[in-house]
C-alpha cells in the first residue's frame, strides 16, 4: 500500500492575464508512482508542473512536497522542461548541459568541479550519450537532445522527477530508452510525473494518471480510471481506447 | 606614441572589454535591441544627474542613468506583457520617449553648459585625456579611464562570481527557476551592468558606439565558436582589436575615433561572416556543393550495386544511364576512385569491398537515421554531419 504522499496540491488556481488556465486543482500524488498528466492543448498541463516548481506564481492555493514548501525541498526535485523551450544553438556542449543539473546543489557562486563532472559523465553513460559528450548541442538529433535533458535531471539524483513532454519529436528507439529509464526510477521508489500526449501508450507506460482540462477531471491508478468516461470528459469527444491488463 | 595617444587607446580598449562581457549575454538572450534602448534612454538620467552635480563624471550621474536604464527595461516588459504589442514595438515606443525627455531638458536648461546631445550620442574620445583626475593635487590620469576601469573591474568580478548562474538562466530559464536561481534577479543584474557600462562609456565613446561595442564583437564571436567561455574571450579580443585599429584608422584618416572603431567592428564582422570556418557564408556554400557531389556519389554507387550487367557499368555510358552531364559524371567517378570505392577494368566500373561497405552503411543511415553507426564517416563526408 502506497501511503506516503510525495506531492500535495491544494486549491491551486493559476491565471494568465486574469484568465484562469488552472482552476481549483486538488491533487495528491503518492510516492513511487509513474504518473502521466494528459489533457488537450491548453489544458494547463505544463502550467501545473511549472506552478508546482515555483516557476509560475499561482493566484491561489498551495503546493507541498513531502509536507513542506517547494522552496525547502528543491533538492528533492528534478525538472525536464520541454525540449523546444531552449535555444539549441546556445554555444555549449552536451556534457556542459548535463552539468547544469548539478548547479542546484551547488547553490549560488560555487562552481562545479571534478565531483560534478564525474556525476554528469555517469548520467550521460546511463542515457547512452557518453560518446557525444563533447558534441555541440545543435549538432545533436532531437532524440539525443531529449536524452541530454533526461541525463541532466538524473544528475540531480532527486526523489521526484517532472518531465514536460519528453517523448515529443523523438524516434522510437529514444522513446523506449527513456521509458525504460523512467521505469527504473520508479523501481527505485522515485516519483515520476510526465506530461504526455500519446493516449495509446498510457496504459503501457504509466501506472498512475491525471486527467486535466483547466479543472482536474480525475486522478488515480491507470487500471481504475483510464476509461472512456474520463477520456470523454477530458477531451470532449468519445475516445476508444482499450485497456490492456 | 604620445601619452595622450596611449591613454585614448587604453580607454577605448577598456570600454570595449566592459561592453563585450554584457554584450555576449545580450546577444545570446536575443536582447541586442535592449542595449540600443538603454543607450538612448539613459539621457534623461544623465541630464538630471548633471543638473544636480554639474559634473559629467559624478557617480550620482552614473547611478541615475543606470536607474533610467532599468526603468526602460521595466517599461518595455510591462508594455509587452499586456500582449497588445510585440517586444520590438515596445522597445521602439519606450526609448524615443525617454530620450526626447532628455533632449527637451537639455534644450530648456543647459544651453550654456558643457552638455549637448551630440556629446552624449557620439562622445569624443580625443578629448578624454584632457579631463584629468586629480587626487590631492596629483594627476593620476584621465577621469574616464578611472571610471571605465572601475566599471570593468566590477563587471569582471560579477562575471566570475555568477558565470554559472548567467549561463544557466540564459540557456534554460525554466530550469534555473526550478533550481532556485531566480532568472529575474539575473536578468535585472545583467540589465544593471549593461546600463552602468553604457553610462560609463558614453562620455568616452558616445551612446551609439556603446551599442556597436556590445553587439558586434559578440555577434562576430558567435560565428566562430561553440563554447561560451571562448565566445567571451573572442568577443573581448575583437572589441579590443577594433578599438585599437579603429583609433589608428581615425588617426590616418583624421576622422572621428568613435566612427572609425565602429567601422572596424563592421569590417571585422563582415570578414568573419564570409570566412568563418563552419558558419561562414563561403564555408556553407562549399559544404552545400560537397553535399551535392556526395549525394551524386551515393547515387552512383547504388546504381553500381543494383546492376550487375556490363552495359549499365560502362564508363562512357554512365552519363546516359543515370542522366548526368559529362562533367558531373567525371567528378563523381574521380571522387569514387580517389576513395578506392570502385575499380575500372577495361572501361567497366565495379564496386570494391570498401565501396560496397560504404554503400550499405550510408543506406542504413539514411533509412534508420541512427547517428552512432556512422561516426567514423563524418570526418570524410559532409553528408553525414547533419
Amino acid at each position: 500500500m502506497k501511503s506516503n504522499i510525495a506531492i500535495k496540491v491544494d486549491d491551486l488556481t493559476v491565471a494568465y492575464n486574469y484568465k484562469p488556465v488552472l482552476w481549483d486543482i486538488d491533487l495528491e500524488i503518492p510516492e513511487g508512482v509513474l504518473m502521466a498528466i494528459v489533457g488537450p492543448n491548453g489544458a494547463g498541463k505544463s502550467t501545473l508542473i511549472k506552478s508546482i516548481l515555483g516557476i509560475l506564481n499561482p493566484i491561489a492555493g498551495s503546493v507541498s512536497i513531502y509536507g513542506k514548501s517547494y522552496e525547502k525541498q528543491r533538492a528533492l526535485v528534478a525538472y525536464v522542461p520541454q525540449k523546444g523551450s531552449v535555444d539549441w544553438d546556445f554555444p555549449t556542449t552536451a556534457l556542459d548541459v548535463v552539468m547544469m543539473g548539478t548547479y542546484g546543489n551547488l547553490g549560488w557562486i560555487k562552481r562545479p568541479g571534478q565531483k560534478e563532472k564525474k556525476k554528469a559523465l555517469e548520467a550521460l553513460e546511463k542515457v547512452g550519450m557518453l560518446p557525444f559528450k563533447n558534441r555541440q548541442i545543435s549538432q545533436l538529433s532531437g532524440g539525443q537532445q531529449q536524452r541530454i535533458f533526461l541525463a541532466r535531471a538524473l544528475v540531480q539524483d532527486a526523489s521526484i522527477y517532472f518531465m514536460d513532454e519528453p517523448f515529443q519529436g523523438v524516434d522510437a528507439t529514444t522513446e523506449i530508452a527513456i521509458i525504460n529509464i523512467l521505469k527504473e526510477l520508479r523501481k527505485a521508489n522515485k516519483t515520476v510525473i510526465v506530461v504526455h500526449h500519446d493516449l495509446q501508450t498510457v496504459p503501457e507506460y504509466f501506472d498512475w494518471v491525471t486527467f486535466l482540462n483547466v479543472k482536474k477531471i480525475a486522478t488515480g491508478p491507470v487500471k481504475d480510471i483510464f476509461n472512456d468516461d474520463n477520456l470523454t470528459k477530458t477531451y470532449g469527444i468519445n475516445y476508444k481506447v482499450s485497456i490492456q491488463e | 606614441m604620445s601619452s595622450a595617444q596611449i591613454e585614448i587607446q587604453l580607454i577605448a580598449s577598456l570600454v570595449a572589454i566592459a561592453c563585450a562581457i554584457p554584450g555576449t549575454f545580450l546577444v545570446l538572450r536575443k536582447m541586442a535591441m535592449i542595449s540600443d534602448a538603454i543607450s538612448h534612454s539613459i539621457l534623461p538620467g544623465i541630464v538630471i544627474g548633471f543638473f544636480i552635480t554639474q559634473d559629467l563624471n559624478s557617480p550620482l550621474l552614473i547611478f541615475l542613468a543606470a536607474i533610467t536604464g532599468i526603468i526602460t527595461v521595466v517599461l518595455v516588459e510591462y508594455i509587452q506583457k499586456t500582449g497588445l504589442v510585440k517586444e520590438d514595438t515596445a522597445i521602439g515606443l519606450v526609448f524615443p520617449i525617454l530620450f526626447s525627455i532628455g533632449v527637451i531638458l537639455i534644450a530648456k536648461n543647459a544651453n550654456d553648459v558643457h552638455l549637448d546631445v551630440d556629446a552624449v550620442l557620439l562622445g569624443e574620445l580625443a578629448f578624454a585625456p584632457f579631463n584629468r583626475l586629480l587626487i590631492a593635487g596629483v594627476d593620476v590620469g584621465p577621469k574616464s579611464l578611472w571610471i571605465i576601469g572601475c566599471i570593468l573591474l566590477i563587471t569582471i568580478g560579477l562575471l566570475f562570481a555568477f558565470f554559472k548562474e548567467l549561463k544557466i538562466s540564459t540557456f534554460d530559464a525554466g530550469l534555473a527557476a526550478s533550481l532556485g536561481f531566480s532568472p529575474a534577479v539575473i536578468h535585472y543584474g545583467l540589465m544593471t551592468v549593461s546600463s552602468v557600462t553604457t553610462v560609463g562609456a558614453f562620455d568616452a565613446v558616445g551612446a551609439i558606439l556603446v551599442v556597436a561595442l556590445m553587439i558586434a564583437p559578440a555577434a562576430t564571436a558567435y560565428l566562430l565558436t561553440t563554447n561560451l567561455k571562448r565566445m567571451l574571450v573572442y568577443a573581448i579580443c575583437f572589441g579590443v582589436f577594433s578599438a585599437i585599429s579603429g583609433y589608428w584608422l581615425a588617426h590616418w584618416l583624421d576622422a572621428s575615433i568613435a566612427g572609425s572603431i565602429t567601422t572596424m567592428l563592421g569590417l571585422l564582422f563582415l570578414m568573419v561572416y564570409l570566412f568563418a570556418p563552419n558558419k561562414g557564408v563561403i564555408a556553407v556554400l562549399y559544404r552545400e556543393k560537397q553535399q551535392r557531389t556526395e549525394v551524386s556519389l551515393l547515387t552512383f554507387l547504388l546504381h553500381l550495386r543494383n546492376h550487375s550487367e556490363e552495359e549499365e557499368r560502362h564508363v562512357n555510358h554512365l552519363n546516359e544511364h543515370i542522366n548526368w552531364q559529362k562533367v558531373r559524371s567525371k567528378t563523381v567517378l574521380e571522387l569514387a576512385l580517389k576513395n578506392n570505392m570502385i575499380v575500372i577494368d577495361n572501361h567497366i566500373v565495379s564496386l570494391t569491398e570498401k565501396g560496397k561497405d560504404f554503400t550499405s552503411q550510408a543506406l542504413d543511415y539514411i533509412i534508420t537515421n541512427e547517428d552512432s553507426k556512422i561516426e567514423h564517416m563524418k570526418d570524410d563526408f559532409f553528408l553525414f554531419r547533419g
